[in-house]
């Protein structure tokens, strides 16, 4: 089968990029003939800007000519970040075009905004139309699937769920010991990770916080990872982050770009992972740590839940104190949160996902099966929780904050006001129609919030940078008062600088 | 040692570059890696671009698969798409301005690019035991060594410049099977530069011995009359070239001496004006006639700051010809203090002693040189190398049960990974 794939793509460092090559491995070693298609130069054989209508209008020229075309969507990818309504309609519009000319269409979403398919603005009418022309769209949860079903009104049977997993591949072959010995972590320490690009919504920090609260002398947390990238928000929450590590024993900020394989090696050498999330949609991080057999113990955000159900050993917490009292039971050696310092409610088994329908033939078949029966003793011996009743409360760490600081702990509002619910009882139904009649206006609130968050993120960031120039002008200015020169400094010192450099020493570089 | 070892599985060697005419150290050691290793029993490919130019990057050999020297070759089409925004990253990147990483990824992805490797690789990953590339700063080494880490070696090549420091480069150094380092100045270098490093492991450098020298053949040869400076390798800003002829002009206007400057490579010569009649350029020149012209110098010149391991001044020593060099190098430097068979500058005045030095005194320089010899064959003997390289490389990549052959450029596999990853590997410590 002739395949396009339309997506960012190696060697450039994204999660959608390697999610996007494994699943190129895969399809290409069951002997179909793939052609990558991305947004910018790459390992791929064509390259193209996608955004805008030019953008969709310029890929339904090339989508002829395959049996199918796989594209991993991303919103930014095709329309321009604040976009006015009239110009996404015409996106989608173009996009509808582009997919009406291929043969077959399948969409693999790792994210949307869901409101963008409400009403009957010409908008999200031409945003449905889009989508109706997709014939298959894969999500990676039972969540995702519903919201979607219910946000753009495509007929159910056309939104199919993939295990985010599925095309995974290993990327490390040593054993947790040898693993420790090139990381430098010891040999005989229970070690907790949070790994992954630091940002606000990965709430590291609130990993540390509850490290915090364990007293431990032979415990370790490692908070490993990079900025992606140089959001002033991002990097106050980093320069926090760096702070409350410093001040917390046993934990240690190990920060630097990190690969594939040194990802891998890392969830090898941990005993737990811990993805204390604000906001997700759904975790490679997890489906890594299910290749090594790795615990994990993560927040009920997204489609994580999910998630869970189908690994052998996900805890999911709904709160920063269950988190301190998973953190403790993983320490203790249990998989449960039965603490024992009382601070967690009794745990809850969710079996309602024990009635959802087995894995349906087709490729890989066996090892679906498999996997969907390891998940399902996973829930029936108590790995994931239930439903959850509050969100998880952002919890800043200690110290002095800066402004910056400050801005970055405001936690990001939870999409869902109401939480979901997977109960079965008369109260767990009236919740879940409840959830489902507000689910727009509340994700609407939340929307407008975390923007307001994002855009006051920002301009603090400014503001900093600015004060900040401004008094290092000040000082300089100061140290030249008190050097009794009237130099200008901006120009005269750059000159001699060069002139030394060049002319009076004839040093070479390096 | 060779009958311990477990030689099953094929190996890639992946250089950007390969082919006889092709003029780089690393290309150079690589390839007298490959057929080291060929001999001893290794099964052996290059995959490779079709480019002989690293600055143009344009398809000059064949695609395809080829039998090169006793070595099958499998070269792949280059993608160069000149996009302006990279040589504007690239002018921030040198004079050590704060690049972001995403535009240290435009800038990778804005030059050279190699698609229909990276598809091979993709598809044939289980089909080699290993994938050893070199050097690191290309987007073939960048881009195909994240393909399969595990399974991946890099012989790095790493040089004190400002490419090493970005942080696009630390999956590379720290998420690789292993990493060989040719001097310990070089490993301590990747220390400094990332915390973390891959397995790893000092294991030199080969140096082929030649069995005779014919210095007055060469000078009869090529009309030498005098004593002379040598040269030898590209002839371009990276490796100080301009520089040194500039400071060698100024010495010899101050006041004359007895000595030319005779080059053998590639690049533009363009020598100042007042020192014209003494540069000669002999060209690219078959290994025994280089290693001719080695023993006939009076000295050796090593400009260059930007060296991994400089396998000029090995062949100099060999000849018994001392080595002047920049002190900018540790590695050449370290080499010099270890060998006692070097000299370095600093500047052009240091630089214009030593060419009084070699003038003025040649049996001095003669005696110089000598120690060279000794200190080549102590420490760089290919079958010295390669016996580190084996041990290293059976302990990186372990032994397949199984492997599929590799198909051919442009074929279609159904290729499933036949090794169980269970094997350990540990770190090699230095």
């Amino acid at each position: 089968m002739k395949i396009l794939m339309v997506t960012p793509y190696p060697p450039l460092r994204d999660g959608i990029a390697s999610y996007a090559v494994q699943t190129v491995m895969s399809l290409r070693a069951q002997g179909h003939e793939v052609t990558v298609l991305s947004p910018g130069p790459s390992a791929a054989h064509m390259h193209l800007n996608l955004v805008g209508a030019r953008g969709a209008a310029a890929l339904a020229k090339r989508v002829g000519g395959y049996d199918r075309v796989i594209v991993q969507f991303h919103p930014d990818f095709f329309y321009p970040i604040g976009a006015p309504a009239k110009e996404r309609a015409m996106i989608s519009a173009a996009l509808t075009a582009a997919f009406r000319v291929a043969t077959y269409v399948e969409v693999r979403l790792h994210e949307i905004d869901y409101r963008t398919g409400r009403g009957l603005s010409p908008a999200a009418v031409a945003t449905r139309l889009m989508w109706s022309q997709v014939d298959e769209i894969v999500v990676h949860s039972e969540g995702e699937r519903d919201d979607f079903i219910a946000a753009f009104r495509v007929k159910p049977e056309r939104v199919v769920l993939t295990d985010h997993g599925e095309d995974f591949q290993r990327y490390t072959s040593v054993d947790k010991a040898a693993a420790r010995r090139t990381l430098r972590v010891p040999a005989d320490a229970k070690v907790f990770l949070s790994i992954g690009f630091i940002q606000p919504h990965k709430g590291f920090d609130r990993a540390v916080t509850a490290f915090g609260e364990l007293a431990t002398a032979d415990a370790r947390l490692y908070v490993v990872g990079s900025l992606r990238v140089d959001e002033p928000g991002f990097k106050a929450y980093l320069e926090t982050l760096r702070e409350q590590i410093e001040h917390t024993p046993g934990t240690e900020l190990r920060e630097g770009y990190v690969s594939d394989e040194l990802f891998d090696r890392w969830i090898v050498a941990a005993d737990c992972l811990v993805l204390p999330y604000r906001a997700i949609w759904s975790s490679g991080v997890i489906e890594r740590a299910r290749l090594y057999d790795t615990p994990v113990i993560a927040t009920d955000v997204g489609g994580l839940k999910d998630q869970a159900a189908r690994s052998t050993d996900v805890m999911i917490v709904r709160d920063d104190a269950e988190l301190a009292a998973a953190m403790a039971a993983r320490l203790a050696g249990r998989t449960g949160l039965d603490a024992p310092n009382g601070v967690v409610p009794a745990r809850v088994v969710d079996t309602s996902d024990l009635g959802r329908p087995w894995p349906a033939p087709g490729e890989r078949f066996r090892e679906r099966l498999q996997a969907e029966l390891t998940a399902r003793a996973s829930i029936v011996r108590g790995g994931p929780l239930g439903a959850v009743d509050a969100a998880a409360p952002g919890v800043g760490p200690a110290g002095e904050p800066d402004a910056r600081a400050l801005v970055a702990r405001l936690t990001p509002v939870p999409a869902f006001l109401l939480p979901s619910t997977a109960g079965t009882g008369a109260r767990s139904y009236l919740k879940k129609v409840v959830r489902r009649l507000t689910v727009w206006e509340s994700r609407e609130v939340a929307h407008q919030l975390n923007l307001q968050k994002i855009g006051t993120d920002k301009m603090v960031g400014v503001l900093t940078d600015q004060v900040a120039t401004l008094q290092a002008r000040v000082r300089e200015l100061e140290s030249e008062v008190h050097a009794g020169t009237d130099t200008d400094t901006d120009t005269g010192a750059g000159a001699d600088v060069d002139a030394g450099a060049g002319a009076g020493t004839g040093e070479p570089r390096g | 040692m060779s009958g311990e070892i477990d030689r099953r599985g094929t190996l890639a060697f992946v250089p950007a570059r390969f082919g006889d005419e092709v003029i780089g150290g690393a290309e150079i050691v690589l390839k007298q890696m490959a057929l080291g290793l060929q001999a001893r029993g290794w099964t052996v490919e290059i995959l490779t671009t079709a480019a002989l130019d690293h600055h143009h990057w344009e398809n000059v050999f064949p695609t395809g698969t080829s039998e090169e020297g006793g070595l099958t070759v499998r070269r792949f089409p280059t993608v160069n798409e000149p996009i302006a925004e990279r040589g504007e990253l690239e002018g921030r990147i040198m004079r050590g301005e704060p690049v972001t990483l995403s535009e240290q990824q435009r800038w990778m992805n804005a030059g050279m690019r190699v698609p229909e490797l990276y598809d091979y690789i993709l598809d044939n990953k289980y089909a080699y035991r290993g994938l050893v590339f070199t050097p690191y700063p290309f987007w073939v080494t960048f881009a195909c060594s994240q393909i399969a880490p595990e399974r991946s070696v890099l012989w790095t090549c790493l040089h004190d410049e400002p490419y090493a420091y970005l942080d696009l480069f630390q999956p590379v150094f720290t998420g690789s099977a292993g990493l060989f380092f040719q001097t310990d100045p070089e490993y301590d270098l990747a220390r400094r530069i990332c915390s973390n490093l891959a397995p790893n492991a000092i294991v030199g450098c080969g140096v082929e011995v030649p069995e005779v020298y014919d210095p007055h053949g060469f000078r009869a040869r090529y009309d030498i009359d005098s004593p002379f400076l040598l040269y030898a390798g590209r002839r371009e800003g990276g490796k100080n070239w301009e520089q040194m002829l500039e400071w060698f002009a100024a010495a010899y206007e101050r006041a004359p001496f007895d000595l030319k400057l005779v080059t053998m490579g590639s690049g533009d010569v363009n020598p100042p004006e007042s020192i014209r009649h003494l540069v000669i350029d002999v060209g690219f020149l078959p290994d025994h006639e280089r290693d001719n012209a080695f023993a006939a110098a009076a000295g050796y010149v090593q400009s260059s700051i930007y060296e991994a391991f400089s396998r000029t001044i090995m062949e100099a020593w060999l000849a018994g010809t001392p080595v002047i060099a920049n002190a900018g190098s540790d590695v050449v430097s370290w080499h010099c203090e270890r060998s006692d068979a070097g000299l370095t500058y600093r500047d052009a005045a240091e630089f214009e002693q030593c060419l009084r030095f070699l003038a003025d005194d040649p049996a001095g320089a003669a005696a110089l040189g000598a120690r060279g010899r000794d200190y080549v064959l102590a420490h760089y003997r290919w079958e010295t190398v390669l016996d580190a390289v084996e041990a290293k490389l059976v302990e990186w990549l372990p032994a397949p049960a199984d492997v599929p052959e590799p198909t051919p450029v442009g074929g279609h596999p159904a290729v499933v990974d036949p090794a169980d990853p269970a094997a350990v590997t540990e770190t090699a410590g230095v």
